[in-house]
């Protein structure tokens, strides 16, 4: 019996925690009279579906196209440059790996709003910002990189070294071995800290808002800011906007939700 | 030629050019503008000087300018309040989630994983969510509020500059309790169940019992969520920009999202580094002390 009071009040806590979520769908299904009624409505009255308006209208595909292009191109730096560099620094013990892994942890906490001045300056000069999407990926890569290594760093760590050993007995190089028993041994953690990433810089702001001026270059993020601007009326519209856009990242979060869980914590603490 | 190949493929070289070439792009990308940061934060350097190298040298001119302007005041104390009650709310909410989620019943871990979606959602996103549950005259919290009886009146979250700043940071709370709970979710699930067995034939309360097992044993833990609360706060930016601009007249503003405007609003792209140079070395110390005391603890 206690068990089942336990779980009405967890239910409970997870349905106010994530009251948020369900307002922003809610509200993005009112129609625009309905949106100013105090006290507020907490079911829809009259469904009013005004995703394809607002997906027209705001010519959403462009933005999502380019929170795309620059998801895409930071994960794929990150995981080309840093799943080598986990590896080592999960193989090798020694004074100047400890070093490099400090280093990779300081860099970790650098924030982005602080990190954009002298960024901006630097990819000025030399001419970066006349591809204002790549500029953003590259700063993007250089932010998460950090975070990448660390938690795919563990992933490695749980690989059991006598399978490798055992292929460079049976003549394989170093370098095979890391492809053909390390990587693929390690792929859950990769695969999963990847996703993060790409997660992540699917939601990246900063960058975006202050290296991307031209309009048809710019992320969802950086459109959904110029829509709400300072004197919104048209919350419906809003919250239409992000329920489109963020219902893809909950997909994928209810799916990988367990290895989520267990990649972060075994990251964070470690 | 053919040693050097080898080297790469067998030995040592293979280790060391896989890290090299890792901090090699970390060097370009985040070491280069943290040094040249501090360079130009002792330039004169606006729309004008921008594109040239050769910038007039001002030495801390710049940084005397910031420090006795006005705002640099409000900016700081807004930064400290934002900091610690976002900091103390995520750990105390996030702590108690994590205790409950504890117990034994169906569907636990599987509930609490549930909070992370709120973590996994791009920050610019929640704090356009939050505007709308915040919003003065139709917002939903005032809603709930007045029908609990705790107000009379409507609040003005996002335009009263008495609690602008409040608005982000309940905000920051509901971004950062799922993480602080994970966390700490790990660390109670290592403490040994027998302890609280032992303690229990011994006659001690629940109270006794989180007092002397479960706190003592969490320090760890605790010490990790708190410089990672302190981090975390610090590089929020997306919730200032959704919801309230920094205003009403710099009422809810911090340090780094002053930075941003001071560079990218006003073209004092000095002065936006001085402030930023000024808090890096904060981060940076705090998450020295914070890896310094995690390899402490991983020595036991």
């Amino acid at each position: 019996m206690k068990k089942y009071i336990l779980l009405a009040f967890a239910i409970l806590f997870v349905g106010i925690y994530l009251f948020p979520l369900y307002w922003m769908y809610v509200t993005g299904l009112k129609a625009g009279s309905e949106i100013f009624r105090f006290p507020p409505t907490f079911w829809p009255q009259t469904l009013h579906f005004n995703v394809v308006d607002i997906w027209v209208r705001l010519r959403m595909d462009r933005f999502l196209t380019n929170s795309l292009i620059i998801a895409l191109g930071a994960t794929a730096i990150i995981v080309a440059v840093g799943t080598g560099c986990a590896y080592a620094l999960a193989r090798v013990r020694s004074i100047w790996m400890d070093v490099a892994l400090f280093a990779t942890l300081m860099m970790q906490v650098l924030p982005s709003s602080l990190m954009i001045t002298p960024i901006f300056v630097s990819f000025n000069m030399v001419g970066l910002l006349e591809y204002p999407r790549l500029a953003v990926v590259l700063a993007q890569a250089a932010k998460l990189l950090p975070l990448y290594i660390v938690l795919c760093r563990t992933a490695f760590m749980q690989v059991p070294r006598e399978l490798e050993e055992a292929a460079l007995v049976d003549g394989n190089s170093r370098m095979g071995a890391f492809f053909q028993i390390a990587v693929p041994l390690a792929r859950n953690g990769i695969l999963v800290t990847s996703v993060l990433v790409f997660l992540q810089s699917f939601g990246e702001y900063v960058y975006s808002r202050s290296l991307i001026g031209e309009r048809a270059l710019q992320p969802a993020t950086v459109g959904l800011q110029s829509f709400m601007g300072p004197n919104t009326s048209d919350w419906s519209g809003v919250m239409t906007y992000s329920a489109i856009y963020v219902t893809p990242i909950l997909i994928v979060f209810v799916l990988l939700q367990r290895r989520i869980v267990s990649g972060l914590t075994a990251g964070a603490l470690k | 030629m053919a040693h050097f190949w080898s080297s790469i493929r067998d030995s040592r070289g293979f280790d060391a050019l896989l890290v090299w070439l890792a901090l090699g792009y970390l060097t370009v990308f985040s070491a280069f503008p943290l040094v040249y940061n501090f360079v130009i934060s002792l330039q004169t350097v606006d729309l004008f000087s921008l594109a040239s190298f050769d910038r007039p040298f001002v030495g801390l001119e710049n940084y005397r300018e910031v420090l006795s302007d006005p705002v640099a005041g409000t900016v700081l104390w807004n930064t400290i309040r934002f900091v610690v009650l976002s900091v103390v709310f995520q750990l105390l909410i996030g702590f108690g989630l994590a205790l409950f989620f504890q117990q034994d019943f169906p569907g636990s871990s599987y509930l609490r994983g549930l909070f992370l979606a709120g973590w996994i959602m791009p920050a610019l996103v929640v704090g356009a969510v939050w505007s709308w549950i915040l919003a003065g005259d139709f917002g939903v919290l005032n809603y709930v509020l007045r029908s609990f009886g705790l107000i009379d009146e409507n609040i003005f979250w996002l335009s009263d500059h008495q609690v602008s700043l409040y608005s982000v940071i309940i905000a920051n709370i509901w971004l950062g309790v799922p993480f602080n709970m994970i966390l700490l979710s790990v660390g109670l699930a290592s403490i040994p169940q027998d302890l609280y067995e032992a303690a229990e034939l011994d006659g001690a309360g629940a109270w006794q019992r989180f007092y002397t097992i479960t706190l003592p044993l969490m320090r760890a833990p605790l010490g990790a969520v708190v410089s990672l609360g302190i981090i975390f706060t610090l590089q929020q930016f997306d919730l200032f920009a959704a919801l309230t601009q920094g205003g009403p007249s710099n009422a809810s503003n911090v340090a780094q999202y002053w930075s941003w405007q001071l560079s990218f609003q006003t073209y004092q792209i000095s002065r936006g580094s001085v402030v930023s140079v000024l808090m890096i070395v904060f981060v940076i110390g705090v998450a020295a002390i914070y890896t310094r005391s995690t390899r402490y603890e991983q020595n036991y």
